[in-house]
Parts: C-alpha cells; structure tokens; sequence
C-alpha cells in the first residue's frame, strides 16, 4: 500500500511539473508586429489554380497577386488594380480589355529562377498569359477553369487541342490572350461580358512563374512563389503555416479613402503606409470551434469568428457584447454577407415542375422570422429573392407575395393546387445532409409543412451523396446556400439560367425562355439603371414561379482583439492581411 | 515458428481480398460521387466527364478492381483527390504527430494499469479496490469528448497549465502541445483498462493451482508475482497489442480539438469528401495493421505460457 501511495504521488507531481514547465516554454512566435489569424479549415494547398474554397483562396492571396483587386474599405465593392498599373481600356464593343502591367514587379526569390541565381525576375505579360493558359491546361484540370471556360477567344480551342496532345504546349498561341509588349496585355473575349473583369481579381487568376511550377512539378502546391506581400516559410496545412513580410514587395500603401465611418472607426489611421503592416503572419488551423474560441479569449489569436455554440455567452439577446469582453476591450465587427439560403423545388420532378400553386402554398407556409431567431441568432435578413442587399438590383422596400408568412393564404393556394388539406399528396422527397443544424432546420421545415397538411419524408446524406443526388436531380425538394464569386447580381441570377441546370449551379433544373431571353439580355449591359431593372424583372419572374423558397441573407460577425488594427469584414477578403497590424502597447 | 509465420502470413491474402471487395463496393457503388466533389459549385457535365475520365471514373467497375488490387500490393495508392497530394506523404507526416501522441501516452496508460490493477487485485475486496472500481466506473461512463472540452477549458483556458491547442515540428517545442491531450488520454483509457486487468488477474486467483500453491506454503507475494501475474499475462496481452494498429492509425478526436495534424482525421476527412484513394490506403493499411497485430500477439503468447506453441 505504501509504494502505492508514493508511485501515485509521483505520477501526480510529474503530471504538474509537465503542465508547469509546458505552460512556462517561450512562445516563439510572439513578435512584436506578428499577426496571429485562424483558419478554420485545413488547407488543401496553396497553388491559386486549386484554390477552390475559401481557405485555400485566402491563403494563396498572401503570397500570390492578380491583376485586380478589391478595395479594403469601400462598399459597395469596388475593383482596383493590382499587378495592373491602372484599370483596364475596355473596348466599345465591350470585348477588348488592355491591361498595362506595374513595372519592376517581381516574384520572391526562389531557388526555381535558376538563371538568377535564386533571385526573383520581372513580371511580365507573358507570365500573366502562362497563369491563365494554366487554368485551361485539360493535363491539369484547375477547378478554376470555370471562370475562363467560353470566355476568352481562342482559348477553349487551345485546351481542346492540347488534350489531343501527349504534352501541353504552352507556347501555341490563343487569340485572345496577347503580350503586345513586355508590360501590356490584351484579352479579346468571345462576347462581350460586364461580369469578366471579377474573375481578373480571383485567386484562380493570380500570376504564377512558370519556373516554379516546371521546377517544384507536382509538388508546386507545397511551394508557393509569387509577387505579393509575403512569403511563405512553414506551411503545414494541418496545423500551422506562417508567413514573413516579402523584401521584394513592391510599393503599395494602405488606402487613404473608405467609406463613411471609416475614418471614426479609425481605419485611415494607417492612411499612406507602405504594405504589409505587420512583419510576420501565424495562420493556426483550427478546426473544431471550441479550442478555436478558447485560444481567442485567451488572447492567442487576434480574431475570431463566433461558434454557434458560443454565440449566447459572446452576443447579448440585444445583439451587444457581452460584459466579460467588452471589459477586455474585445471588438465586435458585423457585416451583411452577400448570400442566399433556400429551399430547391426541383423542377424536373413531374409533381412540383407542373404544379406553380403548391410550390406557392409551401412557400406561404414556410415562416422565416422564427427561423432568423432560432438558427440566425437574430441577426439575417428575409430573402425576398435571391438578389441580396448590396447588390445592385435588390430593393429593400420589396416584398415577396409569397414570402409573407400566412397559414390560411397557404392552405387557399393547396386548395387550388389540387391538395386541400394536403389530401391527396404524398409526403415530399426532402434530400438533405446528415448533421445537427440540418437536422434542426429539417424539423422546422416539416414543422411548417405539417401546419397545412403537407407531409415531409427526410432522406438523410453525407455531403458527397447529397451532391449526387442533387445533381442526378433526384429528390423533389433540397436546402441550399449561394455565396456571392463577385459583387453583381448575375452571379445569383445565372442560378435560374436554363443552360445550368444540375449537373450545373441551376439545382432547381428552372427554365423558363422567357427568363433566358432577360438574362443573356443583362450580360450585354453595363451597370447601370437599365440593367438593375433587367434584374428586378427577373426577379419578378422568379417570385411568381417560385421555383425556390427563398430563405435568408446571413450576416457575418467577426471578434478581434483591441491591439488588432483595421480589421474590417469583407465578402472577398483575400488580401486582408497586409492591412493589418498589432498595436504593440495595447498588447499585455 | 518461421513456418507458422509465413502460413499466417499466406492467411492475409484472402482476408485483405476480403477486405477489398467490401471496401470497393461500399465506396465505388455506394458512396458519392467523387468527380461532384471536384467539381465544385460550378459544375456543368463536360467538366464532370473529364474528372471522371482523368481519375478512370469512366472504366468498368471490374477494371478499377483490379486497378485497386495493384495499388494494395504496390501500396502506391497515387494521389488524393481532395488534398491532390501524394497519399504516401500525407501518412508519413502524418504518423510522426499521430505516434507522438497516442504512443507515449498508450504506454504510460498500460503501465499504469497494470500497475493499478495489481494493487487493487493484491487488496481485493479491501476499500483500495472498492474505490478503485467506483472510479473506473466512473471513468468510463463518461464519454471521451466530456474530457476534452473540461480539460481544455479548465485545465488550458482557466488554470493555463498547458497551451489550448497547438503543434510544433520541433521536438523540444512539440512536447509541450502534447501532454494535455496524454493526460486526457491515459484518464480515458485507464478506467477501461485497470477494471480489465483485475478481472483478469483476478480470475488466475481462483484456479485450483493457486490454491495448491497457497497449500504448499508459498508466500501470498511469490504467489502473486511469480504465479498469477505471469499467468494472467496472456489476456492482457491479447487486450494491450491489439491496441497498437489503433495507435497508428491515430486519435482522431485528440487530433482534431488539439490541433494535432496527424493521419487519426485523414480517413475521417476523405470519408466526407469521397476520397476514395486515401480511403484504400487508410483502410487496407489498418486491416494490415490489424493482422499484423493478431501475428505479434500469437508470438507473445509463446513467450509468456510455455504451454503454447505455434504450429
């Protein structure tokens, strides 16, 4: 008994000299201008022609630029240069753009350059039009090559050509992509697009060297190399990846301009300043949100998103901070996202693409304001159509006749859809994820339905089955979010283009001629007062068709720590980080 | 010996076909379809007809059999969809973090154990044994994320005895990001495993031949020791090694709230991504591992009971 009382104690004092000393070694990255940001999920890579989710864009654009970008502080978004010297000339047809590209741009030093000796070279045209030919490579097959494909004049026949090949030759030339000097780039598009530019400032579209990616081979995803204001020195893209700021970065200051509010937010304070602000950059993948949270309110992060499962104890019920962090001078950012949450009928289903009145019925039963309170914490907007606030073409005073919550209306439109009371009518085929909050929303949903006699039959799956089922349209009803590529409406409207439906964006399978006709309409037109009545009418259209019940527009909310200097949210927040800096005296 | 080894050996091969054959048919008729996960949002079908032809989507179900056949005997199972890097560098720098964690922490947890269980079997009935189970008791009825969130909120967060979550490559920065999640896991573990071990060592002290020793005259200690412990070896080793592939393969739960980047969430991920190579690799390497498991336990029983022999 006795050295079982000694080897417990022993193993109980080990136990706390670990935890003493551990808690006691030197954090070794606790600069003085470090920022130190989360990511939320593990990144997959960082080379810009995979950079097909969030977190890969977001990481690639530290170290890689494109052409354009969007301005920081000013809303609505708005496209500024970037590798460009100046905005595009844009041709009266609207099909020519003519890029001048910044001189004496170069790319981080890197072994790959081997006729320097390591150290980085120009950026010229011709790398620009290596970048894009890459994102139309069919050997390599970018998931970026979306934002090109039947776009630029010349170059789905390239890629169609190269297939046929047993390697890829870069130097066969496309039509629409010229070097006319060293410095400047025409892109000849097939028709004319307003909407081509925003790909311009996408992380798919950022300029890579071909020595990297000949030298690194399949290994370039490990190996960044680009022009932007930092570099890469770790990349664990499980758990850690930190950044230095780039020696060779050119001259870029922080904006001097925003929007209103900016300058008392103190955001211009910076105004002038050569970018990056801070030296270094600890990006920590952290996936699970507690551990996430708790490093935040530990001060080990610089900010944060809210966990769902912390929203109560951070967000007062009047939408404030809450005491505890107010009292730590935590600071609260909120912004609207430019977003849509809805429910797909699909349209190719015999019962729902014929029958116009149910899907109105069912659209009448479905209550959002319970659901902004119970799944948003309050803070969404109803969507009256798919176009959100922000945007040209949403207007805040419209109403959605058939997004105004009215039981008796609801169960009048069954009954003219053939179903009074629901008689009749099968339960619907409901294709959903299989996680907690679906879940939640799934019985809220059937909730809804069940108020007017309509009976739901969930079939749950895992996201890649989901996926298919979607895109085999099989199902009659699916929930879905849209998030916004770019800042325009056609970017929420081309998801009713009957040339998308599944397997492409258009889940709910609509066509509708008539609606079509409006959207290739809308492509020809600049922005203006015209073209946000194209889209409003197009919206018309979609409301009274209800091919969705149209959901929500989240807003984003964001917590950073007092010594974290102009953060401010952005839908395309790419670039965020060579803005930000640490306020070394606010900081314990 | 030898020959029984290789005849153990020859054994696998039916089994991984078997395993093989299950694995195929749950993920490639089953499962999603990995070409919409590469796609994206802005699928259209030309795009899912090339995914589909550049990963051999498109060949006949037998053919990709055969195709995964090869890749388990070369055990080059290529690139994962998802991530695009090659699968056999995702595991070798997944490993390093995975063992560094699960490894120390498993053999300080059977060490402990086996210690405890001893004493408590040495006191049976006595109040050392009696609290002993309550707490095992306890212990294991308490699930294994309970103990992670207390113990980083408590014990990281509000006490800051240890970092939240974390990983260094270096060794001597990396150790200190490990011993929360070590000492979460020897607590999990230890109630399962000291009520295991007691039993077992207290199920050699009904035998007959305990009885005869304790007639003879032997002390209560050399019974104990030199008799019992020996005896009931062959249950625990039987529980301790199949343990290890386990080990291997990683914590998934650790991993993950601890910000440990090891290979114990790399099946779990492609499961939800529909990557299905790193599915094979991560599979047929722990049916590998399981068997390789069951082998190494058959060779220690020989050396702990004279009794078996291995033919």
């Amino acid at each position: 008994m006795h050295s079982f009382h000694i080897r417990f104690g022993f193993a109980a004092v080990a136990v706390f000299a670990l935890a003493s000393l551990s808690s006691c070694t030197k954090q070794s990255d606790d600069g003085g201008n470090t920022l130190r940001l989360v990511t939320t999920s593990k990144i997959k890579g960082m080379d810009p022609a995979f950079a097909d989710d969030l977190y890969s864009g977001t990481e690639t654009s530290r170290v890689y630029e494109g052409l354009l970008q969007y301005h920081y502080l000013k809303r609505p978004y708005e496209l500024i240069p970037n590798l460009a010297e100046a905005m595009p000339e844009i041709a009266p047809d609207g099909k020519v753009y003519t890029f001048k590209l910044r001189k004496g741009v170069v790319f981080q030093d890197d072994v790959a350059f081997k006729d320097t000796a390591g150290k980085g070279r120009e950026v010229t045209a011709d790398d620009v039009i290596y970048s894009f030919k890459r994102l139309a490579d069919p050997k390599l097959n970018s998931s970026g090559w979306w934002v090109f494909d039947g776009k630029i004049a010349g170059l789905n026949e390239w890629r169609e050509t190269q297939a046929k090949a047993t390697t890829v030759d870069y130097a066969a030339a496309v039509g629409g992509l010229k070097a006319t000097d060293r410095y400047t780039l025409r892109i000849q598009l097939n028709q004319r697009s307003y909407q081509f530019i925003y790909a311009l400032a996408m992380s798919f579209a950022y300029v890579v060297p071909r020595e990297a990616v000949d030298h690194y081979g399949k290994e370039f995803l490990n190996h960044p190399v680009g022009t932007g204001p930092f570099k890469m020195t770790e990349f664990n893209g499980a758990s850690k990846i930190v950044y230095v700021r780039n020696p060779t970065y050119r001259k870029e200051v922080y904006p001097s301009e925003g929007e209103a509010g900016d300058k008392e937010a103190g955001l211009l304070e910076d105004a002038g300043k050569p970018l990056p602000l801070a030296d270094k950059l600890v990006v920590s993948v952290i996936v699970e949100s507690q551990p996430m949270w708790l490093n935040f309110l530990a001060g080990k992060l610089d900010a944060t998103s809210i966990p769902k499962d912390n929203f109560s104890t951070a967000i007062t019920p009047t939408k404030d901070l809450s005491p505890d962090l107010k009292a730590k001078n935590v600071k609260l950012h909120k912004s609207p996202s430019l977003d849509v949450t809805h429910e797909s009928f699909n349209m190719k289903d015999p019962l729902f693409g014929k029958n116009k009145y149910l899907r109105q019925a069912l659209s009448l039963a479905h209550n959002t304001g319970p659901l902004i309170e119970t799944f948003y914490n309050g803070q969404a907007v109803a969507a009256q159509g798919p176009i959100p606030p922000g945007l040209a073409g949403y207007d805040a005073g419209y109403k959605n006749p058939y997004r105004q919550f009215d039981l008796e209306k609801a169960k009048a439109m069954l009954a003219k859809a053939g179903y009074p009371g629901g008689k009749g009518l099968d339960p619907i085929d409901y294709a959903t994820v299989t996680n907690s909050t679906s879940r939640q929303m799934n019985e809220y949903l059937s909730k809804a339905f069940a108020d007017i006699g309509v009976q739901l039959k969930i079939n749950s799956y895992s996201w890649p089955e989901f996926q298919s089922a979607v895109k085999n349209k099989k199902g009659q009803m699916w929930g879905f979010a849209w998030g916004a590529d770019y800042p325009d409406a056609e970017n929420f409207l081309q998801l009713f283009y009957s040339k998308n439906v599944s397997p492409g964006p258009n889940d709910a399978n609509y066509q509708n001629p008539a609606y079509d006709k409006l959207y290739e309409k809308s492509l020809t037109l600049r922005d203006s007062p015209e073209r946000t009545k194209v889209y409003q009418d197009m919206q018309k259209m979609l409301v009274e068709d209800a091919p969705w019940i149209f959901g929500v527009h989240r807003v984003t909310f964001a917590l950073t720590q007092p010594w974290l200097k102009n953060y401010k949210l952005h839908e395309f927040d790419y670039t965020r980080a060579k803005y930000l800096r640490v306020e070394p005296s606010l900081k314990k | 010996m030898f020959v029984y080894i290789v005849r153990k050996l020859l054994n696998t091969i039916p089994i991984i076909f078997g395993v093989a054959i299950v694995i195929f048919v749950l993920f490639n008729m089953v499962g999603g379809d990995p070409a919409l996960m590469m796609v994206g949002k802005h699928a259209n079908a030309q795009r899912i007809a090339e995914l589909r032809a550049e990963y051999g989507f498109d060949k006949p179900q037998i053919e990709q059999f055969v195709q995964y056949l090869k890749q388990i005997v070369t055990f080059d199972y290529g690139r994962s969809y998802a991530t695009r890097r090659q699968i056999s560098d995702m595991i070798s720098d997944g490993l390093g973090p995975s063992m560094s964690l699960t490894l120390p922490a498993f053999f300080l947890t059977t060490f402990l154990a086996v210690i405890i269980g001893l004493v408590v079997a040495y006191f049976r009935g006595k109040w050392i044994d009696k609290s002993a189970v309550v707490f095992c008791v306890f212990g294991m009825s308490i699930p294994v994320l309970a103990y992670i969130l207390f113990g980083q909120y408590f014990l990281a967060y509000k006490l800051g005895l240890f970092p939240i979550s974390g990983y260094e490559q270096a060794l001597s920065e990396r150790w200190q990001y490990l011993v929360l999640p070590m000492i979460l896991w020897v607590v999990v573990s230890l109630g399962y495993d000291v009520r295991f071990f007691r039993t077992a060592i207290l199920e050699e002290t009904g035998q007959d031949y305990v009885r005869t020793a304790r007639a003879k005259g032997l002390s209560e200690q050399k019974v104990f020791f030199k008799h019992v412990l020996k005896n009931s070896m062959v249950p625990i080793i039987t529980n301790v090694v199949i343990e290890i592939p386990l080990l291997i393969l990683g914590a998934f739960l650790f991993e993950g709230f601890f910000g440990i980047p090891g290979i114990g969430s790399i099946t779990i991920e492609a499961i939800g991504n529909s990557d299905f190579p790193v599915i094979k690799a991560m599979t047929t390497l722990f049916a590998l591992l399981y068997i390789g498991g069951n082998l190494a336990t058959d060779i220690l029983y020989t050396l702990v009971d004279p009794r078996v022999s291995l033919k």
